[in-house]
């Protein structure tokens, strides 16, 4: 979710097995010094692509010698994604970030095989999107400060996740300003 | 009952107007044998037709005592006296045979029929909302309240110290 | 299918395996072990398809060996974890991936933590204070829920599976034949007798 110079990305954390619960700490949610991505979907190519992409991120930073801003991170998504146009990873991944020379909030969504979804409101994925598309669309209103863009996108999160039979198990929030990332857990309902 | 709603809810009110039509034809209240026998019938009469239910017909009279029916859609129907049924049954069972006797007080009996739901709705994804609780004795049926899952868990989590593999705080 | 449980307490995990293997209508093994020692302190426990299964768990052994040799220290349990998980989710994209679930017990003598990792044949990796694999799981992670308590004693560990088998024993539809168990703790791997 985009704010006013800010902007939240949050995930639930449940991994299961179709009915039965396994974990409830699987982070869907991961750095990328200033970039963030989620990543829904089949749990082994969250992790797998979540390392591909530590991996090349790593290898960027060391060959320009910078940051990798959040737009050319998620061409590097959706070109990984591409890459394996006939036999895909199984996620739906969304992107988040504040552009480090402009501090305009970046957010974006792909399909399974890469094709990007620039948004300048909200972004949704995962087995609830009907429901978190119902939430955002009623809850979100543009240039939300940190501390309300965080209720919003918390609210939304939980009364969609609780809505969805196979999300929740536990819900973490990312809030990211300019100069401050704050990351809370939310107490959720645990059926 | 557990199963599709829809037959759940018509076969079982259903049910009850065949109780009541025995009770006023009989002048007696129907057995919990001959209650369940009735749906049981009815499921197997309607076998192959495409019926989901899973149900427990539980009741306590004179000549029965304490009793507990199982009847599902195949037409199946057994006598026991513990059951668990629906898409959680395993989760509950767990916790049910572990800390189940016979010589349980009423109270302990419905703190642990509680607690395996609650173990159910915590692990199966398509089980969860509340609780209801329900005690059945020879002059009816008393209701014993509907507890959120929501607060409920947490409240078992704090007293029990179990559920620990929940996270409740995030590192660094 | 196979049960695969393990639990960790304070000290120690507790890994314990169904000992049948059935073949169409036969029972055909009735002490089998379902497990293979990757390191002094590490344990990899594996169910699923068979001849993938042994093949896969002996590769993992062999490679992890190798490291402990090449490098002269062994692999740490995440790293062991990790990499068994690489190893699964290069295959599962293959022409013919492995059909394992596994579970690895591992301690750390430095840190003086037992830590259990649940992977299963798609290659999710979790860490998780007790877990299982295949119907078991449907039985006694409620069990595990309610009694599991992380700063447990082996003893009080060992009583809970044994809670744990007894419900499987009375509310699985086949017979397992028991159960082996294994102690991976700051002595090592151990296995424990019959009736444990």
């Amino acid at each position: 979710m985009a704010g006013k110079d800010c902007i939240a990305i949050a995930c639930d954390l449940r991994l299961g097995m179709q009915s039965v619960g396994v974990s409830s700490n699987f982070e869907k949610i991961f750095e990328y010094d200033s970039v963030y991505l989620g990543l829904t979907g089949l749990a082994t190519d969250v992790i797998t692509l979540s390392e591909e992409f530590r991996m090349k991120h790593n290898m960027y930073k060391m060959r320009e010698e910078r940051r990798m801003e959040p737009d050319t991170f998620a061409n590097l998504v959706s070109s990984s994604l591409y890459e394996k146009r006939f036999g895909p990873y199984f996620v739906g991944p969304i992107v988040a970030g504040l552009n480090s020379k402009t501090g305009k909030p970046f957010i974006c969504g792909f399909d399974l095989i890469g094709a990007i979804d620039f948004a300048k409101d909200f972004i949704v994925a995962g087995t609830a999107t009907d429901q978190l598309y119902g939430m955002c669309e009623s809850l979100w209103e543009p240039d939300l400060e940190p501390e309300d863009l965080f209720e919003t996108i918390s609210q939304a999160l939980l009364n969609a996740q609780d809505r969805d039979a196979l999300s929740g198990w536990g819900a973490v929030v990312y809030i990211i300003t300019k100069d401050k990332v704050v990351k809370r857990l939310l107490k959720t309902r645990q059926d | 009952m557990a199963g599709g709603a829809a037959d759940c809810q018509f076969w079982e009110t259903w049910l009850n107007t065949q109780c009541r039509l025995h009770e006023l034809r009989n002048k007696e209240r129907i057995s919990v044998a001959a209650a369940s026998k009735i749906l049981a019938n009815l499921t197997y009469s309607y076998k192959g037709a495409g019926l989901s239910m899973g149900t427990m017909i539980c009741g306590y009279t004179k000549r029965e005592g304490p009793a507990i029916f199982y009847v599902d859609s195949d037409g199946e129907r057994l006598q026991g006296d513990l059951f668990c049924v629906g898409s959680g049954q395993t989760f509950a069972y767990g916790v049910l045979d572990k800390n189940y006797k016979w010589e349980l007080t009423v109270e302990e009996a419905l703190d642990l029929g509680k607690r395996s739901i609650l173990a159910a709705t915590h692990r199966d994804a398509y089980s969860g909302g509340s609780v209801n609780l329900y005690h059945v004795t020879e002059q009816g049926w008393v209701y014993h309240g509907n507890y959120d899952v929501g607060t409920e868990l947490w409240d078992a989590k704090d007293r029990e110290q179990s559920f620990n593999h929940i996270v409740t705080s995030i590192p660094s | 299918m196979d049960i695969l449980i393990g639990i960790t307490t304070k000290d120690s995990v507790l890994i314990a395996t169904s000992k049948s293997v059935a073949r169409g209508v036969s029972v055909i093994k009735t002490n089998d072990d379902k497990t293979r020692e990757l390191t002094d302190h590490s344990l990899l426990a594996f169910s699923g398809e068979s001849g993938d299964t042994t093949n896969f768990a002996e590769y993992i052994q062999a490679n992890i060996r190798l490291y402990g040799t090449r490098n002269g220290f062994e692999m740490s349990n995440k790293a062991i974890a990790s990499f068994t998980r690489n190893e699964l989710a290069s295959a599962l994209r293959s022409r013919k991936p492995y059909q394992v679930n596994i579970l690895i017990g591992g301690y750390d003598v430095k840190k003086k933590k037992a830590t259990l990792n649940w992977i299963d044949y798609l290659a999710a990796n979790v860490e998780l204070p007790y877990a299982a694999h295949g119907y078991a799981q449907y039985y006694v992670l409620s069990l595990l829920d309610r009694h599991h308590d992380p700063n447990m004693t082996q003893e009080q560990g060992l009583e809970l599976l044994k809670d744990c088998i007894k419900e499987l024993r009375l509310r699985m539809p086949i017979d397992f034949k028991g159960v082996q168990v294994k102690v991976v703790d700051e002595a090592g791997v151990r296995k424990l007798p019959e009736d444990f």
